[in-house]
């Protein structure tokens, strides 16, 4: 099989989230002003309620990077860089936002190096691709690793937590606060990058302005990048074990399922209502839980899809 | 002997250049056309101008040979009533002046092939009836107006010629009238056309406007034979589907070098249980979002139905 990495075998190794405890429903958002649907139909999309955090973002990337050393023992020393997703701004400075000018270099990049001694690790941002934030990450993270034939390991984080009381829902889907951090590592034993592709389409970088027009492009280019990430790596659709999806409802899915020629049983849809759409997390924190949950076997193929504002597509495929 | 000819519908898309192209054949004698407003774009063309609809129709019909019924209301968004008033009763007025004209040797009634409505596969030009249904009101006036047609083809000398999708022209590009198919076009430029429903290969059947013109006028005026109904259009020389979306790209990405940049995707080809899926989505959700809008945006609406 032709991939991008084979040589490398570069693969996600260790995947941890925090999602906050506290949950609404669909109908406490409405009745707190937080929809611009009605919850009912939001509920014909696929969701039932989100996490909604008191917590600002940097908080939960500790947590997240905190269980992923700890349950999988990852020594401190093996990780050669972090790299810090963050969709909204705000995710990217320390107490969120800041009058103090120098307040604004404080990064949680910088604090997450520090507070878990990753002393080799160097560190960078990644924010302006939106949701494809940590799905970013891990093309550079990859990248990085084959450039850098020392390099062993780099840990990648994502964050977002939306600020209070902003409203929940965006053009189709009804949006948690959450962290994931996942190790990206050379000898991976498991979830092995076999290709991975990502378009930005800056004619879509008005969110609001192009609306209408982000949500035509939407579809074909979802298809136009699964298409040559399925040629990357050398396999047919058919070859597909589990298509490992972003949390942005479940009915654009069935659209695009329908696009690609997929059947809805290879869909892992089970967070979709219940956790939301965890920003740049959900197709981690749904490899997590897949994996968790048996549903992998060895070897088999996973295709994860993602889209940022901004106009980004990403889309992954992994041997599990 | 030369024909003289009642013509309706001269200045329409098609009546025009086909008003034209009949005076310049040389086997028409005199032309009365109906306007019901004033045209001055038929002052040119030497014909007859009868300030009248079909409903008020009160000349003396005695010299006229030949009827050219071009007149239709062709909006696809038309209500039914609104589109069985043109389409049925005006070529029900149409029959009543017919019968009073003595000496009339042919009726021709441009339709659509549209008048198949939803049905799939092969449509003879024998064929009329069927119960597949409509898209729009348009093609089931129309039909409407050939079943009526039809049942007075024993007593007046009537062709029909089924016209296909009229595109432009083939020389110039020039645009008439532009209707659904520049309308699925400009949404596809504008990055509005996520999705068709369809296949791959299924045939999008266009003709040009000078091809559609040139037919009717060599059927009219040396091909006449009453009783016929006559399909105008692509037949094996038909698009697929794909094929016609690979042109389009290719044509903007040619003559529009500001449009590569925007680097838009054609719109995918889906069955139609997905686009009816996404059709639904956007009806649901749509409108709430929109509210967001900001003042630069486009005011291009999502495409929300066929």
């Amino acid at each position: 099989m032709n991939s991008d990495h084979d040589q490398h075998s570069i693969g996600i190794s260790a995947i941890e989230y925090a999602l906050p405890e506290h949950c609404m429903a669909l109908q406490e958002l409405a009745v707190a002003g937080r929809l611009d649907s009605p919850a009912e139909r939001l509920g014909e999309f696929g969701f039932e309620k989100i996490h909604v955090s008191t917590e600002p973002a940097e908080t939960l990337a500790w947590q997240a990077v905190e269980k992923l050393m700890r349950n999988y023992a990852v020594a401190a020393g093996s990780v050669s860089a972090i790299l810090y997703a963050g969709a909204i701004p705000s995710s990217h400075l320390i107490g969120g936002t800041t009058e103090a000018f120098l307040n604004g270099f404080n990064y949680p990049v910088a604090r997450l190096q520090y507070e878990f001694g990753l002393l080799n690790a160097t560190v960078a941002g990644i924010s302006q691709v939106g949701c494809l934030g940590l799905m970013t990450a891990v093309k550079w993270a990859s990248d990085f690793l084959v450039a850098n034939p020392e390099a062993r390991s780099v840990l990648c984080v994502s964050a977002d937590v939306f600020p209070p009381q902003a409203k929940r829902e965006m053009i189709y889907n009804v949006i948690s606060d959450g962290a994931c951090a996942l190790l990206v590592e050379r000898g991976a034993g498991t979830n092995r990058i076999v290709a991975q592709r990502q378009i930005t389409k800056g004619y879509y970088w008005d969110s609001i302005g192009r609306q209408n027009e982000i949500v035509a492009a939407y579809f074909p280019t979802a298809r136009h990048i699964v298409s040559d990430t399925l040629a990357a790596a050398g396999i047919e659709s058919g070859d597909l074990a589990w298509i490992i999806p972003h949390n942005v409802s479940l009915r654009s899915w069935e659209i695009l399922l329908g696009l690609l020629g997929l059947p809805r049983e290879k869909l892992f849809s089970d967070n979709i209502a219940t956790k939301g759409h965890v920003i740049a997390a959900d197709n981690f924190i749904n490899l997590k839980d897949a994996t968790d949950n048996g549903r992998f076997r060895r070897g088999d193929k996973l295709l994860l899809f993602n889209f940022g504002f901004g106009a980004n597509w990403g889309c992954l495929i992994l041997e599990h | 002997m030369k024909h003289t000819v009642l013509m309706t519908g001269a200045t329409g898309a098609m009546g025009g250049p086909l008003l034209k192209t009949l005076r310049s054949s040389g086997t028409i004698g005199r032309i009365y056309v109906l306007a019901r407003h004033n045209a001055p774009e038929l002052r040119a063309s030497n014909a007859e101008v009868l300030r009248a609809d079909l409903s008020t129709l009160d000349i003396c019909p005695t010299d006229v040979t030949a009827i050219l019924h071009a007149a239709a209301d062709t909006r696809f968004s038309a209500p039914l009533d609104t589109a069985r008033a043109t389409n049925l009763e005006g070529t029900r007025c149409l029959l009543r002046f017919a019968k009073r004209c003595p000496h009339l040797k042919q009726l021709v009634f441009l339709s659509t092939v549209h008048v198949a409505g939803r049905r799939a596969g092969p449509v003879l030009e024998t064929e009329l009836d069927h119960e597949a249904g409509f898209v729009n009101a348009y093609e089931q006036s129309k039909y409407e107006a050939e079943q009526l047609l039809r049942s007075r083809m024993g007593a007046l000398p009537i062709a029909v010629y089924r016209l296909s999708t009229i595109l432009g022209d083939s020389r110039t590009g020039e645009v008439g009238k532009p209707g659904g198919i520049h309308q699925a076009l400009r949404f596809f430029y504008h990055s509005l056309a996520p999705m068709i429903p369809g296949r791959p290969d299924s045939p999008v059947d266009l003709i040009a406007l000078d091809y559609a013109v040139a037919a009717v006028a060599h059927l009219f005026c040396q091909g006449f034979v009453a009783g016929r109904t006559l399909h105008i259009c692509g037949g094996r020389e038909t698009l697929p589907l794909a094929e016609l979306l690979d042109l389009t790209y290719t044509c903007f990405l040619r003559d529009r070098p500001a449009w590569r940049k925007r680097a838009i995707e054609k719109p995918a080809v889906v069955d139609l249980a997905t686009f009816d899926l996404f059709a639904r989505s956007v009806e649901q959700i749509g409108d709430s979002s929109l509210r967001q809008r900001s003042p630069n945006s486009s005011t291009i609406p999502v495409a929300r139905k066929r």
